[in-house]
């Protein structure tokens, strides 16, 4: 099969714009498998249009809060969601080997993981030099669990600062990598919107760290015993935290504690949305820390 | 990274007898904690060092947790 490839704009974003806020969803030619042994396999996506034209559809659906019952909301804001580009590109055709190769598939779990120096020049082949995030599709007939990278940022390049108790730092417009994402096609619910959360974040200026494991400090999570009253002090104003992690609890071998939750009847995004009390994901919101940075750094990002 | 969904963790530990929960809590934390450094600014020898204990202890778990 001769190499082709069939690139789709789902969404236009600010056109005004010579560098719109754009989150790109590419189907991964070749897998990596397993993770670092340098053996690349033809990804089954590659043969399988429908389904990836299928998974962008799921991804702009969880993005943009359009998922039946889904209650978080922050991307479809007026302000926001007209401004975001999406693009889908699929791919088919080329030789597997390391230059193309988006995803691999862990050898010590069901995670696949994307390849995230590979993504700017693939890219870049296709015309497409702006990229914020970017979710790598795979129909991987083994591994089928998502899993993200964090943006690093281009700090020599400007943003919007802002403050935590932890000093100044910056929503920066630009990045050197792309926040990636490595998502199989059959990927449902939260999923995509969790991932972003971690792939919108930085190394340099906030992470978003997962929630539902004792988790390293991050902008969403911090360890300390017994829990402080302040999680907090974004942009000055003072946050809470969750004492209690509201409908979950926090295990007593933990030392981590997070933020306070928009609702506490339900898990954050970015905890075990699968443990949502009545069985419906989609009820879950993120904490509000979460809620208020990702916002502002796509809003910065917006402003470029 | 994408949570385990509960349902899972029971069949592991239906499948596992000598599995605990406390052993998959480690091993999702150790997964989750790969994505928490930059691996391109990962090359000092600590960092380097803390990458291999966890690789190792996630290939011990993997084994044991996932085991057919």
């Amino acid at each position: 099969m001769p190499p082709s490839s069939v690139k789709k704009t789902i969404r236009s974003g600010d056109t005004s714009k010579q560098d719109p806020f754009t989150i790109i969803v590419v189907s991964n030619p070749a897998l990596e498998a397993p993770w670092k042994s340098g053996t690349f396999v033809i990804d089954p996506i590659t043969s399988a249009q429908a389904a990836f034209d299928a998974c962008v559809n799921y991804i702009e659906s969880s993005l943009f809060g359009t998922l039946p019952n889904q209650r978080e909301q922050f991307i479809a804001d007026p302000t926001i969601a007209p401004k975001i580009r999406l693009i889908s590109l699929f791919i088919t055709g080329l030789t597997p080997q390391p230059s193309c190769s988006l995803v691999a598939q862990d050898g010590a779990s069901n995670l696949l993981v994307a390849r995230r120096n590979v993504f700017l020049s693939v890219l870049a082949g296709y015309g497409l030099n702006v990229v914020d995030v970017a979710y790598a599709v795979s129909l991987s007939q083994s591994h089928t669990r998502a899993s993200a990278w964090y943006t690093t940022d281009d700090d020599g390049k400007g943003g919007d600062t802002f403050t935590l108790k932890g000093g100044t730092f910056s929503h920066r417009y630009f990045n050197l990598i792309p926040g990636t994402v490595a998502l199989h096609a059959t990927s449902n619910s939260l999923t995509a919107l969790h991932e972003f959360g971690h792939a919108l974040s930085s190394y340099s200026n906030g992470s978003v760290v997962d929630l539902y494991v004792d988790s390293s400090s991050g902008l969403n999570n911090k360890a300390e015993r017994p829990i402080p009253a302040q999680f907090d002090t974004y942009k000055g104003t003072s946050m809470a935290s969750d004492s209690a992690r509201d409908g979950l609890g926090y295990p007593a071998s933990w030392v981590s504690y997070h933020c306070e939750l928009l609702d506490p009847a339900f898990p954050a995004v970015m905890d075990n949305y699968w443990m949502a009390h009545d069985g419906i994901p989609e009820h879950c919101q993120h904490d509000r820390i979460t809620r208020e940075f990702l916002r502002d750094r796509l809003s910065a990002k917006i402003s470029r | 990274m994408e949570p385990l969904k509960p349902q899972i963790k029971e069949k592991i530990l239906d499948a596992i007898p000598d599995a605990n929960p406390e052993e998959i809590q480690e091993y999702e934390r150790l997964l989750a904690e790969r994505f928490t450094v930059d691996p391109d600014l990962a090359t000092a020898p600590d960092a380097l060092d803390a990458h291999d204990a966890r690789e190792k202890r996630l290939e011990e778990l993997h084994k044991k947790l996932f085991r057919k």
